[in-house]
C-alpha cells in the first residue's frame, strides 16, 4: 500500500497512521452506516466527532481509489507487447517495461508473447516415431500415397491482428489446420518421386509460402519462419519394396563398378602382354640377324680357306666330323656280309637304356632353328648308313 | 452531517448501479445488438462505450472475429468416375450482418454451424461429382475450393454470415482402395528394381565384353606387329645367309651337313648301327688306296 508514501499525503497529518486506530474507525463507520448491527447502538454512539467520521470515510474511499489505481499497473516483458483497449477499442501498443493503464473498466490490457518461436508438428507428435497417420498420409499427383512428417515454426508479428481478427482457441491448432491443407495441396500437385527424393526443399518452400498466404488472408498476424521436412517416405506397407528399389540402384552401380574393375584389370594386362610380344619379337629379330651375321661371317672365312685347298680341307672337315660323332655316340658295328641271310637281332631299346645313365642330356641349341634337325633315337640302320654314303666328288 | 454522509454513500452506490445498467462496452472483437422488450433497436458495431435505457433495454454480444468450423469426421463423396473419397475440410466464416444472423439462427452459433456444414457438404458433393479424383487431388483443387467458397458464401449471406474460405485438408481413399494403391505402388517399385538390376547387369556385361574385345584387339595387333618384326629379322637373316652361302652352294651344303651330323650325334644315348661295309670304314679294313 502506498499509504506511508509521503507523496500520497496523509489526511491525518502527523506521522504514520495507526492501523488499530484505522480499524476502529472503520468499524465505527460501518456501524454508523448500517446502524443496528449486532444489537443496539454502541455506547457513546453520537459522541464521535463528525470530523473524525468524515475523515474515516474519506480514508476508505482513498484506499479503495488507491487499490483501483494500482490495478492499472502491469509489466511487459522484453518479448511481449501489451495491447491497451480503452472501452474495448485498441488505443496503443506498449513496449517492454513497467506500464500503467487506466484501470478497469476504462482501459484493459492484453499481453501478447511475440518473439517466442512456436512449433507445430504435423503428422507426428513429439518425435517422428510417434506418427499420426491420419495427418501424414496423403495423395500425390500420380495417385500414390506418401507419408510426410514436418514441423512448422512461426511467431506472432502483429499483436493487434492476432488478437482481433481471428477467434483461435489455440494458435497452434489454427496453424496446424492451415499447414495440413497447404501441404496436401502442394503434394497433390507433385509427383511422388519428386516429393520423396529430389524435391524436398522445394516442397518445403512452396508449403511455407502457401501457409503464409493463407494466414495473411485471414489477417492472423502470424509469420511462418520455417517449414522443416522431418520425413518424407513411402507408407510402411510398401517401405520394403522402396528400400529394395534403392538397393537395386546401388546393385546396379556395384555391377557397373565390378565390370569396370574387370576392364581395368584385363586391358592393362593385355597391353602388358602386347608389349612383351613386341619386345620378344624385337629380341628375336636381333638374335636371328646376329646369328645370321655370325654364321655368314664364319662360313665366309672358312670358304676363303677352302677355296685355297678344297680337297684337303674337305677331307679334314669330314674326318673331324667323323671323329666327333664317333667319340660322342654309342656304336654297334655290324658286318652284314659275313652275316649272310641270317636275321640279325639287335635289342636296340636295351642298348639305349644301358647307355643312358638317366635323363637325356638337353639337346644343344641349334645354330639356326629353322634348319634344325631334331635329335632322335637311332633309326633303322639303312637310313643311318645312307647318311655316310655321301657322294664323293670324282677326282 | 452524518445523514449527509450516509446519503452520499447510498447515492453513490445507486448511481453506480444505474450507470452499470445503462452503460455497456463493446469490445473490438464484438458486435452488439440492443433489444428493447425483445425487439432489435440498434446494432453496435464500433467498439467503445455505449449507452442504453436501463431495465427497458438489454444487450447481446456476438463475436465479430473470423471463426473456424472444422468437422472432425471426414465426409464421404463420390467423384465423377464413381469412386469414393473421404474428404476433410474446414470453413472460415464471420458474422457480418448481426441482425440477420440473430433473426435467422437466433444468434446460436451451433445452429449457424450446422447450416454452414450442410451447405458446404452439398456443394462439395455436387462439385466432386463433376470432377475426377486426379482433378480434386491435384489439378483442380484450388478451383474446387474457390467454387465451393463462392457458392457457400451466397447461401451464408442469407443468415448474415460471410464464408471467407473453404479448404480441403484430406482427400483420401477409403481403406480398400488404399490397399490396392499400395499393391500397385509395390508392383511399380518391383518393376523399377528389376529394371535397375537388369540394366546394371547388362551394363556390367557391356563393359566386360568391351574389355575382352580390347584385349583381343590389343593382343592380335601386337601379334601382327611382332610377326612383322620377326619377319623382318628372318628376311635380313636369309639375305645374309644367301649372300654368304651363295658364293659356293656346294660347299655350303657339305659344310652345313657336317654341322648337322655333329649336332645330331652327340649324346651317348644316340646309338649308331654301322655296317662294316660302308665307306665309313674304308680304312678300318685296310690302308689300301684302292678307292672305289
Amino acid at each position: 500500500m502506498g499509504l506511508n508514501d509521503p507523496q500520497w499525503g496523509n489526511k491525518n497529518s502527523g506521522g504514520p497512521p495507526d492501523l488499530e486506530e484505522m480499524m476502529r474507525k472503520f468499524n465505527r463507520k460501518i456501524e454508523s452506516l448500517f446502524g443496528r448491527s449486532g444489537g443496539g447502538s454502541p455506547k457513546g454512539g453520537g459522541s464521535q466527532p463528525a470530523g473524525g467520521m468524515g475523515s474515516g470515510i474519506g480514508l476508505i474511499v482513498l484506499i479503495v481509489a488507491l487499490i483501483w489505481i494500482a490495478s492499472g499497473f502491469y509489466i511487459v516483458d522484453a518479448s511481449q507487447r501489451g495491447v491497451v483497449l480503452r472501452f474495448g477499442k485498441q488505443v496503443e501498443i506498449t513496449d517492454a517495461g513497467p506500464r500503467w493503464h487506466f484501470p478497469y473498466p476504462i482501459e484493459t490490457v492484453e499481453v501478447v508473447n511475440l518473439s517466442q518461436v512456436r512449433t507445430v508438428e504435423v503428422g507426428y507428435r513429439d518425435n517422428e516415431k510417434n506418427k499420426m497417420l491420419k495427418e501424414s498420409l496423403m495423395l500425390t499427383d500420380d495417385e500414390n500415397i506418401i507419408d510426410i512428417q514436418f514441423a512448422v515454426q512461426y511467431f506472432l508479428k502483429d499483436p493487434a491482428e492476432y488478437l482481433f481478427n481471428n477467434r483461435m482457441a489455440d494458435d497452434k491448432e489454427t496453424v496446424r489446420q492451415v499447414a495440413e491443407t497447404a501441404i496436401r495441396e502442394v503434394v497433390g500437385r507433385s509427383k511422388m518421386d519428386f516429393v520423396l527424393y529430389e524435391g524436398r526443399e522445394q516442397i518445403a518452400a512452396s508449403t511455407t509460402k502457401l501457409i503464409q498466404d493463407i494466414l495473411d488472408r485471414y489477417k492472423s498476424g502470424i509469420i511462418v519462419s520455417k517449414v522443416t521436412m522431418r520425413n518424407a517416405q513411402p507408407p510402411e506397407q510398401v517401405q520394403a519394396a522402396f528400400d529394395d528399389a534403392v538397393k537395386a540402384s546401388q546393385d546396379r552401380e556395384r555391377q557397373k563398378n565390378e565390370g569396370q574393375a574387370y576392364a581395368n584389370d584385363v586391358v592393362p594386362r593385355a597391353k602388358g602382354a602386347a608389349a612383351r610380344l613386341m619386345q620378344e619379337a624385337d629380341g628375336y629379330k636381333q638374335r636371328v640377324v646376329a646369328n645370321a651375321e655370325g654364321d655368314a661371317s664364319r662360313f665366309k672365312q672358312i670358304l676363303v680357306e677352302y677355296e685355297k685347298a678344297p680337297q684337303v680341307t674337305r677331307e679334314r672337315m669330314y674326318q673331324d666330323m667323323k671323329q666327333q660323332i664317333l667319340t660322342s655316340t654309342s656304336k654297334v658295328l655290324v658286318d652284314q656280309k659275313s652275316g649272310g641271310g641270317n636275321l640279325l637281332y639287335l635289342p636296340l631299346d636295351k642298348l639305349i637304356q644301358s647307355t643312358n645313365p638317366g635323363a637325356d642330356a638337353p639337346p644343344a641349341a641349334k645354330t639356326a632353328e629353322q634348319l634344325a634337325v631334331p635329335a632322335e633315337a637311332a633309326p633303322a640302320p639303312r637310313v643311318r648308313e645312307s647318311l655316310f654314303g655321301r657322294e664323293r666328288e670324282a677326282r | 452531517m452524518k445523514l449527509n454522509m450516509t446519503n452520499f454513500l447510498v447515492g453513490a452506490v445507486v448511481a453506480l448501479i444505474l450507470a452499470s445498467m445503462s452503460i455497456f462496452i463493446v469490445d473490438q472483437r464484438q458486435t452488439a445488438i440492443v433489444f428493447q422488450l425483445g425487439e432489435v433497436v440498434r446494432v453496435e458495431t464500433a467498439p467503445g462505450i455505449k449507452f442504453k435505457v436501463p431495465l427497458l433495454q438489454n444487450v447481446r454480444f456476438f463475436d465479430s472475429r473470423i471463426l473456424t468450423l472444422d468437422s472432425d469426421d471426414p465426409e464421404r463423396f463420390i467423384t465423377a468416375e464413381k469412386k469414393n473419397v473421404l474428404v476433410d475440410s474446414f470453413i472460415k466464416w464471420r458474422i457480418i450482418d448481426v441482425k440477420q444472423y440473430y433473426i435467422s439462427v437466433g444468434g446460436d452459433e451451433a445452429r449457424a454451424q450446422t447450416r454452414l456444414t450442410q451447405t458446404v457438404n452439398s456443394t462439395l458433393r455436387e462439385e466432386f461429382g463433376k470432377r475426377t479424383i486426379h482433378e480434386v487431388v491435384s489439378g483442380k483443387r484450388e478451383e474446387l475450393m474457390r467454387v465451393v467458397q463462392e457458392k457457400t458464401d451466397v447461401d451464408a449471406r442469407k443468415i448474415g454470415v460471410e464464408v471467407l474460405d473453404v479448404r480441403l485438408k484430406r482427400v483420401d481413399f477409403p481403406n480398400t482402395i488404399s490397399d490396392s494403391i499400395y499393391s500397385r505402388m509395390e508392383a511399380e517399385r518391383k518393376r523399377v528394381a528389376n529394371e535397375l538390376r537388369a540394366t546394371g547387369n547388362a551394363e556390367s556385361e557391356k563393359i566386360r565384353a568391351d574389355a575382352d574385345r580390347q584385349r583381343e584387339v590389343i593382343l592380335a595387333q601386337a601379334y601382327r606387329d611382332a610377326q612383322k618384326i620377326k619377319g623382318e629379322g628372318d628376311a635380313r637373316a636369309s639375305a645374309l645367309y644367301a649372300a654368304a652361302f651363295g658364293r659356293n652352294p656346294e660347299f655350303y651344303a657339305f659344310y652345313r651337313s657336317l654341322d648337322v651330323y655333329k649336332q645330331g650325334f652327340k649324346n651317348k644315348s644316340d646309338v649308331m648301327v654301322l655296317d662294316a661295309g660302308s665307306p665309313f670304314f674304308k680304312y678300318l679294313k685296310g690302308s689300301g688306296r684302292d678307292g672305289k
